[in-house]
């Protein structure tokens, strides 16, 4: 006890901690007190979460995504951490409407105590600053799309709006900068304002002391400890139990794929700002600094107006109806608005097979970012996965004529190209031989006619007289050869070797060699092999696979070579994915 | 230690500067009698330069600090054309999305071939006509609508006919055209960014 003697003796703190404990709690303590402390405790969960997360996290637009991800999967408890941060943060505007709606029932904003008020709502605003900026942080789509329409809204309001975006960008593009200035506002700027004001507001409350609730007895007074301090610490564990379940059933903060900005992404708020995103597509664009930044002010502007407008000394809630009504009907606005946005997303056929997609990629790009991000970023990374980029350029380039599958392909019969499901299979080789110009093959095609069937004897009788059936084993051995080709093996001196250089290069070739140089039937060395695909798409009329007659201008609806429009890279990406798939997609 | 101590309770009297901030607190006793007037106006001066040396003190700071944070508004921006499509790959009336690829600087990094952006490409007879596919509402990506005939934003429900044109929802203008042109058989884009959410087009970046 001699060290805190001479410690007491220098400091004083033993007074400190009394007029801490010994705070007057007028008609004894109450679970109705608890929440302001709650709202402490749970910054400090932020507060050490945070700090935490900037132990390991690296703002900008090519390290941010990878840093958070590997936070969230690769540390030891790196997802705890995360989710907590996260689920904390939602349980800090949870409590802080319920703070300020029991401030507001219970009229506790009345003199003296306005200036309390009034440091709660900025507060208010402090805390809603922190979930802005901490939602764009770990640059994903989410994050990237969200904070690009808020800021968009920003720069609408007139006069001060361009000036205020750039200043929060960092300039006309989301990039490096923008997470740089969001991470400084979030880590630096708003901890630093909420402290002082919170010191502000606590100070200012002990020296007025607590609104008594209406039952209570105020001629008993108890001290804040124990009761009252026992209660809000119950109240701040049962919080961060909570906070610790919803981290653990999830697994951590969900972290959706990196923002891409040249993509398509249904950018949606976090759900306490979804009321004010409804709102936004039932305006005309011109007003809508009216309602997205207008709404804001009105809102808080009567919030500050309240107790200067209400200054009668009763605290009764009866007198105050009128003046409180405000206050209930924007909750109520918000909260059927937020069940309008989430019912008509439910519904929105386009919007849930965006938000698939989305899940896939953020899916995808975890898997890849488990064996390292490379330094140029995630987008990189994802840009040379031929898993991400092959349907898409798939859907781009070749959809439009070729079916591959369910999810690729054109509207139903307006196909112009074979169907690709199963190309290079057996099952695809028999379809040939026997009927090339089905619809789903060659029918729809300049190339309609050219190859007969091998199967079926021609409608003129005068060709259907010399007409034999190729043989159902001989089917199976050209079969045999043209699969081991799309293998990429020989198949030299296999029977249906011998077969194709009997029956096929009457027409077709093999190793450039035709009876027919005239005709346009393909190579089928090496066919629907990974080489022979990638000739395919550069060009068609190459020799490699069709000779150069197939590009003429006669064919209308030939294929064209995409060697022009797609880079080398594009190329790659798309064949290994294309020989791929095939095989995945039976014929 | 303790003995040597001063008295703690004779402390604040050995600091009368302390009383001297507060404007309601009587002057201290010791300057109390006398020359009070002239006191007062020395005070005033001295309490104004306080004012306006702390305000400088602020201002030192401020200056720099916004100089440093504000970012000026970029000039209309020269123009940009890149190769986006050839011309002959595109459907006639159909529009047909083209990636926009270039470089990307990024504040003290640059990209080579980055995605940029996209454009809608419409071809009619032998002309052809770009619409960004930025929505000018608040920019997220426009994509054509299930059925083919018209363009929707998945952020807030705008929609715009195939001209661009705006027909529900709450896009202040129409898509934003861009220079469009055919080179050596290559469609030609003026790339640009506008800025979102305003009637009018303004360039911006």
């Amino acid at each position: 006890m001699k060290a805190l003697d001479w410690l007491d003796e220098r400091t004083g703190y033993r007074e400190l901690v009394r007029v801490a404990l010994d705070e007057p709690v007028p008609g004894g303590a109450r679970w109705a007190y608890v929440l302001g402390s709650a709202l402490t405790l749970s910054f400090v969960t932020q507060a050490v979460t945070g700090i935490l997360l900037m132990t390991a996290y690296q703002p900008s637009a090519t390290t941010a995504w990878s840093s958070v991800m590997y936070i969230s999967t690769q540390m030891s408890w790196g997802w705890l951490v995360r989710g907590l941060h996260h689920y904390g943060a939602q349980a800090m505007v949870i409590l802080l409407a319920m703070h300020l709606g029991q401030t507001a029932i219970y009229g506790a904003y009345k003199k003296p105590r306005e200036m309390n008020w009034l440091l709660g709502l900025g507060l208010m605003g402090l805390t809603l600053g922190f979930a802005l900026t901490g939602y764009l942080l770990p640059w994903d789509q989410k994050g990237y799309w969200a904070t690009k329409v808020a800021t968009n809204i920003a720069g609408t309001i007139p006069a001060v709006g361009p000036f205020t975006q750039r200043m929060l960008v960092g300039g006309s593009e989301y990039g490096h900068l923008t997470l740089t200035r969001f991470y400084t506002l979030h880590v630096g700027v708003l901890p630093a304002a909420l402290v002082l004001l919170l010191a502000a507001h606590v100070a200012l409350f002990r020296k007025h002391g607590v609104t008594p609730s209406e039952q209570a007895d105020v001629k008993h007074v108890e001290r804040f400890y124990p009761r009252q301090l026992g209660k809000d610490l119950f109240v701040g564990l049962v919080i961060l139990v909570a906070i610790f379940v919803l981290t653990l059933r999830s697994h951590g903060a969900h972290l959706d794929a990196p923002a891409d900005p040249a993509s398509d992404y249904p950018a949606r708020p976090e759900w306490y700002f979804v009321s004010l995103f409804e709102a936004l597509k039932h305006v005309p664009g011109r007003l809508e600094w009216l309602v997205a930044a207008g709404l804001p002010v009105v809102a808080g502007g009567y919030l500050v107006a309240l107790p200067f407008l209400d200054k009668k000394p009763s605290r009764a809630l009866r007198g105050r109806l009128l003046l409180l009504a405000p206050l209930v009907a924007m909750l109520l606005g918000a909260v059927v608005l937020t069940v309008m946005s989430f019912q008509s997303d439910a519904r929105d056929e386009s919007f849930l097979k965006a938000r698939q997609l989305a899940e896939t990629r953020a899916a995808r790009a975890l898997e890849l970012a488990r064996a390292g991000v490379p330094p140029a970023g995630p987008l990189a990374m994802m840009a040379s996965d031929p898993e991400t980029r092959g349907p898409e350029l798939f859907d781009r380039h070749c959809a439009a004529c070729h079916r591959l599958g369910k999810e690729h392909g054109p509207a139903d019969g307006k196909d112009s190209a074979p169907d690709l499901a199963g190309f290079g299979s057996e099952a695809w080789v028999l379809a040939v031989i026997d009927d090339p110009d089905a619809p789903r093959l060659f029918g729809k095609t300049p190339f309609k006619g050219m190859m007969p069937s091998f199967t079926r004897a021609p409608k003129d009788p005068a060709e259907a007289e010399y007409f034999t059936k190729m043989k159902d084993a001989d089917q199976k051995a050209v079969a045999a050869f043209l699969t081991a080709q799309a293998r990429g093996e020989s198949g030299a001196g296999s029977p249906g070797e011998k077969i194709v250089k009997r029956a096929c290069t009457t027409c077709h070739r093999l190793d450039g060699k035709t009876d027919d140089e005239e005709s346009l039937a393909p190579e089928l060395r090496g066919w629907a092999s990974p080489a022979w695909i990638r000739a395919q798409i550069e060009n068609p009329g190459s020799g490699k696979t069709y000779p150069k007659g197939a590009l003429d201008k006669k064919l209308e609806g030939h294929m064209p070579a995409f060697g022009e429009q797609l880079s080398a890279q594009e190329m790659d990406l798309l064949t290994r994915w294309l020989a791929a798939k095939v095989g995945k997609v039976p014929w | 230690m303790a003995a040597s101590d001063p008295p703690p309770q004779e402390e604040p009297n050995e600091s009368p500067v302390r009383d001297e901030g507060a404007d309601d607190a009587p002057p201290p006793r010791a300057h109390a009698s006398g020359a009070a007037p002239r006191d007062n106006g020395r005070r005033k001066a001295l309490g104004a330069l306080v004012v306006v040396g702390s305000s400088a003190y602020g201002a030192a700071l401020a200056v720099p600090a916004l100089g440093y944070l504000r970012v000026p508004a970029g000039g209309a921006g020269g123009e940009r054309w890149i190769r986006v499509a050839r011309f002959e790959a595109l459907p006639e009336a159909t529009p047909t999305r083209a990636p926009v690829i270039g470089d990307e600087r990024d504040a003290f990094t640059v990209s080579r071939g980055q995605m940029l952006g996209s454009v809608w490409l419409t071809r009619r007879g032998g002309a052809v006509t770009a619409l960004s596919a930025e929505c000018p509402h608040l920019g997220c990506a426009v994509d054509v609508g299930g059925d083919g005939k018209s363009f929707g934003c998945p952020c807030h429900t705008s929609r715009f006919s195939l001209e661009g044109k705006p027909e529900s929802g709450p896009s202040p203008r129409a898509m934003d055209a861009l220079g469009a042109r055919v080179v050596e058989g290559w469609v030609e884009v003026d790339f640009r960014r506008y800025r979102q959410g305003v009637a009018d087009k303004v360039t911006i970046g």
